[in-house]
């Protein structure tokens, strides 16, 4: 393998990889602005310089340049190397890179941080970015001192409402064109542009346009400062007090991997951000994804319903149990309704309730119905986990629930469980139908057409309350981590479905997550597979 | 501080010894709790140690980044040589079994109480210890309160608190520190997950 | 009731010949602070003791954990909660050689003369507490008075009496007041003075010598290896001083005197106490002629030392530098470290883990008084109950800082 050396550190690199790129790869941090892995090289904020060695046998590229003399209290002539910005540089077999060890590039660090917050406004404690910007964190590192500049900044617009979803602050812009670069080339509407030169530089968006697209918010994600801030997040939340959990995204089956930024306190999510990964969203999510965080406290079921009416989760047990109790006389007038928007933990409870030990035969998969994708992300099937329902079903594959409501219209059954709240179809043909049946027994997170027309409603955990595993339209299944902990009396759906089976009287051993997905197959629990979505995948488990 | 103690250290067990260092000008030697007394021993009594002055005995949690989880840390000190090392060694399993090694109170008095403070923190066992009970909570107290998935919010009144509204709680919804690293709020809830 | 004109043999008159078990503590005035010790008595002679401490528990080293490297300093005050300064500087030096960094020339006699002071301030409450649990309450409250001085010029220098949390990481909050010299000058020959006077009343006395003299004897090996360390070490005649055997800061260009007993009584106890308040004030003195008049008090790092206020409000670089020591802490390197200085009661330890961020992973606080009150078990076994109360209080066990 071709490998270069960095501050005496060989590592490898595949072809065509930039300095910058290798030592991301190798997890060594070049302090770098304008640079992503996602987007096209601008060096235009030279934070990422670095010395090249000559190769052996030529001079090294010398730059004349003048130093300040302490004793002679005057500038001297001097040479220094010229610096190549590593993001542009391409590797070289044999390579020699000094990154920290030359004080020439330690000297261009703190230069750059020095001019780069030379107009820089002191916004820290009303900024956003506090906490995780890179400004902060540079100067730390390598400036730590003053600037020298004694004058007034300069004044550019603040608080400039792009769009619907972004606010552009021309003051703390350092001009990386990140978010120009990220509008053109991944969400392919180059909408943003710089206008005017020099120290008055700022964003602006096409005359006549907003900053509409369906990924707005990835260019707040993009931007290293505070320019750029999400309409929905400002103000919020101070970042140190977020815990992050890696969850996958539920807004469409493309599963875009995330981190649900949440606060431990209060028990509140405040944002998704993108998690990385080059196999199913690369670095980024879409508008509607990002905002999806909201379904964890939005529309949320928080008790059991028993007619309607608000009973506690144990009633609402008692109720069905008594509802259902026909059940065990016919088996095959029992309806099963899996969901696509629930975790494979949850999938699989109810179709061994269902298979193994009511006997039902007939399964249906309900979920939101089908909207707008694009080539990027976003996918047209709006649940996150279609694929693993159809897995775990197996054979025969579970039928759409526009079967399910004619096959009630012909009077085929008197029972339906369901997992889920959404249905593809219209909500009010399916209500009436619903409503008159025996027995409907709804386990769902939030309020929709399945939990209105049923006659039980048990509350369940939302995605981010629980361990799951989803299944994204490639075929990789992702773990997603808890977050919060369950709001009201809500319990995992596959807790429930372990409940609603004592109470019906089978005998349901899984007492933990550990046991349900124990019992599951390994594609289904993600451990098997090219991209079992953890980050560590291959650890343990840790049982419950 | 001189290496003069590490070397003789090494020589005297060997493989014992598994790792040293002098960070920050401090001698320590990590050392196979099998030996944790024999190697104590040794230090006072060899004259070219003579630790006569027992200083500290303690423990850190590395739960999540290690196993063993619990590193137990020894200082002692030589009065006449004024030479000093610090002794570490390393038991016990993610659970907390197995967290057991010999007490070095035959060796000095005054692991006594150093050793109770250890077992009351951490849940190290000290074998051999004539009087291993808590020392610094109450008898009643269920649970090791210094190790990192014991949450720092926790309370074990002996009283119950009565349940009247307004009672000020130890913590509000948007009090206490909360940003400590993330790896130590270790939410083991009771219920299944 | 029997019938007293029943004859009753002599065999047959039982006596109780069980111990009796008497609680002292832990709400008791002779308790310093809260300490519980089970007794098990025959008569008055102690036949077992079971020291039982904990009740000041605070749970300091958990908090350490959840906070940042500068927030530790109010807790190390409420450690030995008489001589908090000393356990401010103790924490400052422990970090600061965690970092590698020495404070400047004038921060270090500061610290310094802060220290002594603190020290002046334990050992007399220690011997006024002492003499009060005596009976001896005038010399107790002379003792007071004298540190009501010392008081004054904390409040001066540092705002508060008693826990100033005045230490920081690379030199203090604050720099010395514009008449700091002269209040300090002023203040010790008077505290002196008050101790002259307690001494006069205390040391002529046949009840107090006899209380004191021969009483809770600790012999040399026994309180080496129990841990023991400063005033109750010294006394056993064992002569370690941390300031004199490895000195820190400043001390090494100061002259003293290490007093050092005989016996290892409560009465050399009592005595080096008395004769190191003369030494610390010598110490004092010395301090303040050779400390500069100017110079900086803090080093001049960005990454441990807040900027100027003035600075945080107007440059975008202060503002940085403060949101990342405030919110971020210290990023102290990863590693461990044991530093110990000499505190009122012996040597203070901080044993600091570090993971290279800015929250310490572990920060131990090795009491110097938890050592000391692992050996009155054994002091008091065999003595009397009227005993315990000069033992232990020569001891000076601190309950926040044996509890922790």
């Amino acid at each position: 393998m071709a490998t270069i050396k960095i501050d005496g550190r060989e590592i490898p690199f595949e072809q065509g990889d930039t300095i910058i790129r290798a030592a991301h790869r190798a997890g060594i941090d070049i302090p770098h602005y304008c640079w992503h892995p996602g987007l096209s090289v601008a060096a235009n904020c030279r934070m990422c310089l670095v010395e090249v060695l000559p190769p052996p046998g030529r001079p090294a590229m010398q730059l004349d340049i003048l130093r300040w003399d302490a004793e002679k209290k005057d500038y001297v002539p001097a040479r220094k190397p010229k610096l190549i910005p590593s993001c542009q540089q391409a590797c070289a077999p044999g390579m020699e890179v000094l990154s920290e060890s030359s004080e020439h590039v330690e000297e261009a660090r703190a230069a750059v941080q020095e001019l780069l917050l030379l107009n820089h406004p002191v916004d820290c404690p009303i900024c956003d970015q506090a906490g995780e910007c890179r400004l902060q964190d540079y100067w730390l590192e390598h400036q730590r001192t003053g600037k020298r500049m004694k004058q007034e900044v300069v004044h550019k617009p603040k608080g400039v409402v792009f769009g619907p979803t972004i606010v552009y602050d021309a003051e703390r812009c350092i001009i990386c064109t990140r978010c120009v670069r990220f509008t053109a080339e991944v969400a392919q509407d180059p909408v943003l542009s710089v206008r005017e030169r020099g120290n008055l530089n700022e964003i602006v968006v096409s005359p006549g346009r907003e900053l509409d697209h369906d990924y707005t918010l990835m260019t707040e994600h993009v931007c290293p400062v505070g320019a750029l801030t999400s309409s929905d997040f400002r103000f919020k939340a101070r970042v140190w007090f977020l815990r992050s959990a890696r969850t996958v995204c539920q807004g469409c089956s493309t599963g875009c991997n995330a981190y649900l930024d949440y606060d431990p306190r209060s028990n509140t999510p405040h944002r998704h951000r993108p998690r990385d990964n080059e196999a199913v969203n690369k670095y980024w999510m879409c508008d509607e994804g990002m905002l999806s965080y909201r379904r964890a406290v939005e529309n949320r079921l928080l008790s059991g319903l028993v007619g309607g009416e608000e009973a506690s989760l144990d009633d609402a047990l008692e109720a069905a149990k008594d509802q259902l109790a026909g059940l065990k006389d016919d088996p095959s007038r029992v309806a099963i309704v899996l969901s696509a928007q629930h975790s494979n933990e949850d999938n699989f409870a109810l179709l061994k309730l269902g298979r193994t030990f009511i006997g039902a035969k007939d399964f249906y998969v309900s979920g939101k119905p089908l909207g707008r994708g694009d080539k990027i992300l976003m996918s047209e099937d709006k649940n996150p986990n279609t694929r693993g329902v159809m897995q775990l079903a197996g054979s025969p594959a579970p039928k759409p629930i526009a079967a399910l409501l004619d096959a009630i219209k012909a009077g085929k059954y008197s029972f339906v469980i369901a997992l889920g709240a959404d249905i593809e179809v219209d909500t009010q043909n399916a209500k009436s139908a619903l409503s008159k049946l025996k027995g409907v027994v709804t386990m769902a997170a939030h309020d929709g057409a399945l939990v209105q027309a049923a006659h039980i409603v048990l509350a369940a955990c939302a995605w981010a309350e629980t361990d799951g595993t989803f299944v994204n339209k490639q075929g990789l299944s992702q773990r997603s981590e808890r977050a919060l902990t369950p709001r009201g009396e809500a319990r995992p759906a596959w807790e429930l479905v372990a409940r609603l089976g004592k109470e019906l009287g089978y005998a349901m051993t899984e007492k933990t997550l550990a046991d349900v997905r124990r019992a599951m197959a390994p594609e289904a629990r993600s451990e098997s597979g090219p991209n079992a979505g953890r980050a560590d995948a291959g650890k343990p488990e840790v049982s419950a | 501080m001189s290496k003069l103690v590490l070397d003789i250290l090494k020589s005297r067990f060997g493989d014992d010894v598994l790792e040293t260092h002098s960070q920050f000008g401090d001698d320590t030697a990590v050392v196979n709790p099998a030996k944790w007394r024999e190697i104590a021993q040794f230090l006072r009594d060899d004259p070219r140690c003579a630790m006569n002055m027992f200083v500290d005995i303690t423990a850190v949690d590395w739960l999540g980044q290690r196993t063993p989880r619990f590193e137990v840390v020894l200082h002692v000190h030589s009065l006449d040589k004024a030479h000093r090392i610090r002794l570490k060694a390393r038991v016990g399993d993610d659970e907390g079994n197995g967290a057991e090694i010999e007490s070095v109170f035959p060796v000095w008095k005054g692991a006594n109480w150093f050793e109770r403070e250890t077992f009351d923190m951490f849940g190290v066992v000290f074998t051999g210890h004539p009087d291993l009970r808590r020392i610094l909570m109450y008898p009643e107290f269920k649970g090791h309160p210094l190790r990192k998935d014991y949450p720092a919010q926790k309370i074990q009144p002996l009283i119950e608190l009565r349940d009247v509204p307004d009672r000020f709680g130890p913590f509000g919804a948007d009090e206490g520190m909360s940003f400590g690293r993330q790896t130590h709020d270790y939410r083991r809830d009771e219920e299944t997950n | 009731m029997e019938p007293l004109d029943r004859d009753l043999e002599e065999g047959l008159l039982e006596l109780p010949s069980e111990p009796m078990m008497l609680n002292m503590g832990p709400s008791h005035p002779a308790m310093h602070g809260t300490v519980r010790i089970v007794l098990e008595l025959s008569g008055e002679m102690i036949q077992k003791a079971d020291v039982q401490i904990g009740y000041l528990h605070r749970g300091f080293e958990k908090m350490c954990e959840r906070g940042t490297w500068s927030q530790i300093f109010p807790y190390v005050d409420r450690c030995n909660y008489v001589s908090p300064m000393l356990n401010n500087v103790g924490f400052a030096l422990a970090v600061e050689k965690m970092l590698g960094v020495t404070v400047p020339e004038r921060c270090q006699y500061y610290r310094v003369v802060l220290g002594e002071l603190a020290r002046l301030c334990d050992h007399m409450i220690c011997s006024g507490a002492m003499c009060m649990e005596l009976g001896a309450f005038t010399p107790f409250l002379y003792f007071a008075r004298a540190r009501e001085i010392i008081w004054d010029i904390f409040e001066e220098e540092t705002g508060a009496r008693v826990t100033h949390s005045f230490g920081r990481v690379g030199g203090m909050a604050s720099p010395p007041s514009k008449f700091f010299k002269e209040m300090v000058r002023a203040g010790v020959p008077r505290v002196l003075e008050f101790i002259n006077e307690g001494e006069k009343l205390l040391l002529k006395n046949r009840i107090f010598l006899d209380r004191l003299e021969g009483v809770g004897v600790m012999p040399k090996e026994d309180a080496l290896a129990l841990g023991w360390t400063g005033i109750v070490l010294r006394a056993s005649g064992v002569p370690y001083d941390v300031r004199r055997a490895h000195p820190y800061l400043v001390y090494d260009r100061m002259e003293f005197d290490v007093p050092v007993g005989t016996t290892g009584d409560n009465y050399d106890r009592f005595m080096c106490r008395q004769e190191e308040i003369r030494q610390t004030a010598r110490i004092i003195e010395q301090a303040l002629d050779q400390m500069p008049d100017e110079g900086p008090i803090n080093i001049d790092d960005p990454r441990i030392i807040l900027p100027p206020k003035n600075e945080v409000y107007t440059t975008i670089e202060a503002t940085i530098q403060h949101f990342k020591i405030v919110m971020e802490g210290i990023k102290v390197p990863a590693g461990e470290c044991y530093s110990y200085t000499e505190a009122g009661n012996g040597e203070l330890g901080f044993y600091l883990v570090s993971d290279g961020s800015g929250t310490p992973y572990r920060c131990r606080i090795r009491p110097p008084c938890f050592a000391t009150t692992q050996g009155l078990q054994q002091l008091i076994t065999g003595l009397m109950i009227p005993d315990v109360v000069p033992t232990f209080g020569s001891l000076n066990m601190i309950g926040g800082e044996c509890d922790h």
